[in-house]
């Protein structure tokens, strides 16, 4: 398709101040009314916005030399470690790391945050000491004026769509999606849809290396693609740089999921020149035509089970279709920002602020998102199931006793003539009922049992017995008959192995 | 109506109170939610306006601590309008309006009887009255 404005032609114009900029939502309603041929002669360039949770984000900072001078080895900034990843007094400063001494609330994010609000900050920070960098410990107070660098540099930001997530399983989940309820209670998505940045130019023709962009309320560049960019499945991603200096907490906002972690909310915006029709009408993209699928957080496995798709036209109107129920649906981006970052971007081109960049080098289009290698896979319990002891309810307190002797266990399961499980005995509900003189067994059951199914995994298991403070969990099928059971001593040793 | 947060503490937690002032007063109260914890029990509770000042008195003089207003507060400066909060509203108290900015409505929100929403704000924006 051939070309009808080249990038040096739309500088000119924002030059002149003649540019004509819409958002992608203007472009929507132009290219629905006049079609994509006028639209395309009339339109020389439409602004993107996105403003959401982006773990993978980071700042790099340098703090110029003390005297005597550091080689720092390890550094905390307000109780956050930060990594040194090259010489002396270059701090990275990871969105996910947490504080120290308030974890799960305050991070790196949030340090990113109060620097670029001019907050100060304090820095610890100690050294092995060498002959040239003989001080072994500093602390010090800094502000983002005092810092020689200050860039945000995120390798993996801006994702073009992401997964709508809800929880399947019979427990609340706190997520990296956000908090969901049991048995799809609600759902949550990512991303900005029909504003989405990467999804308007979903084939990458104008964005690349080198493509100048709104990053955190500045200037900023896209310097690659991002990791796990997975551009076939439409997950594509990008690397970006900006000064943060120069940014602002109104787009750039240090967030907390609570029993996931912390991260940085990065508002980005990205400028598509309208080069040709084809770019035109692929700006134009409604949310009604931009899918994603539906995925069952409640499985905590690589490949979660996909329980059908969505567009985003329908997560924007706060409510879903799951299994022939409504589901509320929260969007976890905000979408009043992403709105904000579109039209002052605009705004900057038509006040000839921001000029346009082509990139040295395109997004691939070709790469794959591998999975990890790993040297041993997944355990799954039904690989260390061990034969349950059980009894029934009407059994001799004295007898279950003898039991657990016999067989030394600490556990012994409680079923019904069916086979199915209705409560748990432990040893120390046996020795207790002995000292209290209870002779009743069903006073001294459990009823409330926390199980597993033989095909989770034992980190599962593993987790579950630790959140709940339990020793054992009787394996179970799916119709609730007792398979087995597996206890945390099973799992220390093999975890122990690995 | 009038809504207001009757707090049940030491020995007014284990009597009827509630429907003394019903019967004494002669008014209908309406429930719309109650918790219990160590620390005590709350009720949401609404009254008919022209009652409310009478019924009011009533659960005081009984020593049940009564709070009227506000029973969240939304901070507008850590507030992005994300919406992470809006699906977990059980009575739709948390709307996101045209311009995709989420408004909490005080009148139907359950407050500390409730406070799922509390820590699904990724920017502790959200605070219960207490
Ligand atoms: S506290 Fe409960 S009722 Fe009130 S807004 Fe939050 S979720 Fe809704
Ligand atoms: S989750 Fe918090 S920041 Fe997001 S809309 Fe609700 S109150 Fe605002």
């Amino acid at each position: 398709m051939e070309n009808i404005r080249t990038i040096e032609e739309i500088n000119d114009k924002i030059r002149r101040g003649d540019a004509v900029v819409l958002t992608a939502e203007e472009m929507i309603e132009l290219v629905e009314s006049k079609g994509v041929k006028v639209a395309a002669k009339e339109v020389d360039v439409v602004t993107t916005g996105t403003f959401g949770a982006m773990c993978s984000s980071g700042a790099i900072i340098n703090l110029g030399h003390s005297d005597p001078p550091i080689k720092i080895h390890r550094a905390w900034i307000n109780d956050v470690e930060v990594s040194h990843p090259g010489a002396a007094v270059d701090l990275y400063i990871g969105a996910t790391q947490m504080s120290e001494t308030r974890p799960f609330e305050y991070g790196g994010g949030h340090v990113i945050e109060d620097l670029i609000r001019g907050k100060e900050v304090e820095l610890r920070a100690v050294a092995y000491g060498t002959d040239c960098y003989p001080r072994t410990r500093i602390e010090t107070t800094i502000t983002k004026y005092d810092l020689n660098q200050f860039y945000l540099l995120n390798f993996r930001n801006c994702y073009q769509r992401y997964n709508c997530a809800t929880n399947g399983s019979d427990e609340i989940k706190y997520t990296y999606m956000g908090k969901l309820y049991p048995r799809y209670g609600n759902a949550t998505f990512s991303g900005s849809g029909e504003l989405n940045p990467l999804m308007k130019d979903p084939d990458y023709e104008t964005i690349g290396v080198g493509t100048r962009i709104f990053l955190g309320g500045a200037q900023g560049y896209v310097i690659g693609e991002g990791t796990q960019h997975d551009p076939k499945s439409g997950f594509g991603t990008i690397m970006v740089r900006g000064d943060a200096k120069k940014m602002s907490p109104e787009f750039i906002r240090g967030a907390a999921f609570t029993k996931y972690g912390t991260t940085l909310y990065v508002g980005i915006g990205i400028p598509i020149p309208i080069l040709n029709e084809r770019l035109a009408a692929k700006a134009a993209l409604k949310d009604e035509e931009i899918f994603t699928d539906i995925v069952d957080y409640g499985v905590p496995r690589r490949d979660r089970p996909k329980l059908g798709k969505v567009s985003y036209k329908e997560l924007k109107s706060g409510k879903i279709t799951i299994k022939d129920r409504d589901v509320k649906v929260s969007p976890l981006s905000s979408i009043r920002k992403a709105r904000v970052i579109a039209e002052t971007l605009k705004r900057w081109i038509e006040e000839g602020t921001f000029f346009l960049t082509a990139p040295v080098e395109r997004l691939p289009r070709d790469t794959v998102f591998k999975p990890m290698k790993q040297i041993e896979g997944p355990v799954f319990l039904r690989s260390i199931v061990r034969p349950a002891v059980t009894c029934s309810e009407d059994e001799d307190l004295e007898a279950v006793a003898s039991k657990l002797i016999e067989n030394s266990v600490n556990h012994i399961v409680v079923t019904g003539p069916d086979g199915k499980l209705t409560g748990i005995v432990t040893s120390w509900d046996i020795t207790k009922a002995v000292a209290q003189g209870i002779t009743d067994l069903r006073k001294v059951i459990t009823r409330k049992v926390f199980t597993a199914l033989p095909d989770e995994t034992v980190d599962v298991a593993s987790r579950r017995m630790a959140q709940h403070g339990i020793s054992a969990l009787p394996i179970v099928d799916s119709d609730g008959r007792v398979l087995g059971i597996v206890t945390s001593e099973d799992i220390a040793k093999l975890l122990g192995r690995r | 109506m009038v809504r207001v947060l009757l707090k049940f503490r030491g020995k007014t937690v284990t009597q009827p109170v509630t429907s003394q002032v019903i019967l004494e007063q002669r008014v209908p109260i309406n429930i719309l939610a109650a918790s219990i914890d160590q620390s005590g029990g709350e009720i949401l509770a609404e009254i008919p306006d022209q009652s409310a000042q009478k019924v009011i008195e009533s659960f005081k003089a009984k020593g049940v601590e009564v709070k009227v207003g506000e029973l969240i507060v939304v901070d507008k400066e850590r507030c992005v309008d994300c919406g992470a909060c809006y699906s977990l509203c059980p009575v739709n108290a948390i709307t996101i309006d045209e311009e995709y900015k989420v408004n909490f409505d005080g009148n139907k929100c359950l407050g500390s009887t409730c406070g799922l929403c509390v820590d699904a704000c990724p920017f502790r924006a959200i605070t219960l009255v207490r």
